[in-house]
């Protein structure tokens, strides 16, 4: 076992990892993170998207042991001061979820869409989540709400 | 399992002929990630290859260098393939629609997998070199040259992809780049890498056509046949749909992704896309 480090929403996890353990496991099993979803768990689903230094990564493919060096967000980490981000509030909404399960990768991915870009065309939000799959097929929701969680970033 | 994150080039050489074989290097870390269980049992030292100062993207020599662990992010975003001779890259980059894993796997990744992956089929297209480096020092071998099989390559014990070299296309050359998948975040069923470069009067003076994702073999080959039929020609519209017809020499494998039938049809379509597009870009070069 390697004791690692993990700053995870601007908190540090001490933790003892193996090499094969993905991010995705530590955080969920280890850390009792559960908000960050496991579907495929070989990189098909998008569903365990966290950001490492504001990129997304499928944390399922990423080493945890490597892992130490970033400052990680989950979506435990996008509210601020009892307030969700816009994108939670627009994803309520706009009804962006029907099973909730794709929703925390989704959000994750558009926010570093967001951060990126904050007007994003049509185009940049589907590409953005091109990673990702809703099996609700809930996809054009999904957009709509990340274009409104754009215009509240944006504030309006 | 035991995990190594050396800090030089020789430290990491050390430890890959230590334990031969049974040792992976690993940087974005996508095939050992999604693939560890098949691997457990076979691999005995994960080897970090991240801090061994193998990220760069430079022009030397006429040369595209690309260090082992650069990214596709970093190989989109870099100016050196945004415009120019090398815009390929950024190319086949873009028609990975998967940002997620845009952000983690490395040129020195995609090399290794003789597989579903899109960027050895442009390499193979640009008559790239594989730089191999081990205890033993270095050694290049082609791209051709480098796959020897469906997830087979020429890396022998103790060594790694440390570099990938793209020479220089010359003048009026241009790339395209098509693909077939089944869903944006499945592995690619076709996909095609072309380079054109015009002469004298616009007849094609050299041409490559690489077609990968596809094949029997399961590594990208050179549709040969596609090639002798746009070189000395006029890319007129009839000769460039003879060439992508003629991409049918190539034998299609029959998986669960796609019928060799349907295959066969897609590597035309592929091919003509890219040549369409290589002979778009070759015209806007000076």
């Amino acid at each position: 076992m390697h004791p690692i480090t993990l700053n995870i929403n601007g908190e540090k996890h001490e933790v003892s990892v193996r090499p094969h353990w993905s991010l995705a496991y530590v955080i969920r099993e280890k850390l009792g993170l559960t908000g960050t979803k496991t579907g495929c768990e070989m990189g098909t689903c998008g569903s365990c998207t966290v950001l490492l230094d504001g990129k997304p990564y499928f944390s399922c493919l990423r080493m945890a042991i490597d892992s130490g060096s970033y400052a990680i967000t989950t979506i435990e980490g996008l509210d601020a001061d009892g307030k969700l981000h816009p994108l939670q509030q627009a994803f309520i909404e706009e009804h962006g979820m029907q099973c909730g399960f794709c929703t925390p990768g989704m959000i994750i991915a558009a926010k570093a869409l967001l951060d990126e870009n904050p007007v994003p065309a049509e185009l940049d939000i589907r590409e953005a989540i091109g990673g990702h799959l809703c099996r609700c097929g809930t996809y054009m929701r999904i957009v709509k709400s990340i274009q409104k969680g754009a215009r509240i970033a944006r504030g309006n | 399992m035991e995990y190594f994150n050396p800090g030089d080039l020789n430290e990491a050489y050390e430890i890959l002929m230590k334990y031969g074989d049974a040792a992976i290097p690993v940087a974005g870390s996508t095939f050992f990630m999604g693939h560890r269980e098949e691997l457990f049992d076979e691999v005995d030292a994960v080897v970090n290859i991240k801090r061994l100062g193998l990220s760069y993207i430079r022009l030397e020599k006429g040369r595209l260098c690309i260090g082992a662990t650069t990214t596709l992010a970093e190989l989109h975003r870099t100016g050196l393939t945004a415009k120019g001779p090398f815009r390929i890259f950024a190319e086949t980059v873009r028609e990975l629609k998967i940002m997620e894993v845009r952000n983690a796997a490395t040129i020195g990744g995609e090399v290794c997998i003789a597989g579903e992956v899109d960027m050895p089929t442009t390499l193979l297209a640009y008559d790239a070199d594989i730089v191999i480096g081990s205890r033993n020092g270095t050694r290049t071998v082609s791209m051709s040259e480098f796959h020897k099989g469906y997830l087979k390559n020429a890396l022998q014990t103790g060594e790694m992809v440390i570099e990938v070299q793209v020479p220089e296309p010359g003048r009026r050359t241009g790339g395209g780049f098509a693909k077939f998948e089944r869903t944006a975040a499945d592995l690619p069923i076709v996909n095609a890498a072309v380079r054109l470069t015009l002469g004298r009067g616009d007849r094609c003076s050299d041409a490559r056509v690489a077609v990968g994702a596809a094949t029997v073999s399961g590594i990208p080959q050179r549709a040969d046949a596609a090639e002798k039929v746009l070189l000395d020609g006029t890319l007129d519209d009839e000769r460039i749909r003879k060439a992508a017809a003629a991409s049918n020499s190539i034998e299609c494998v029959n998986d669960f992704r796609a019928s060799a039938e349907l295959r066969t049809l897609w590597v035309e379509c592929a091919v003509e896309d890219a040549i369409r597009k290589a002979l778009t870009h070759a015209g806007e070069e000076k």
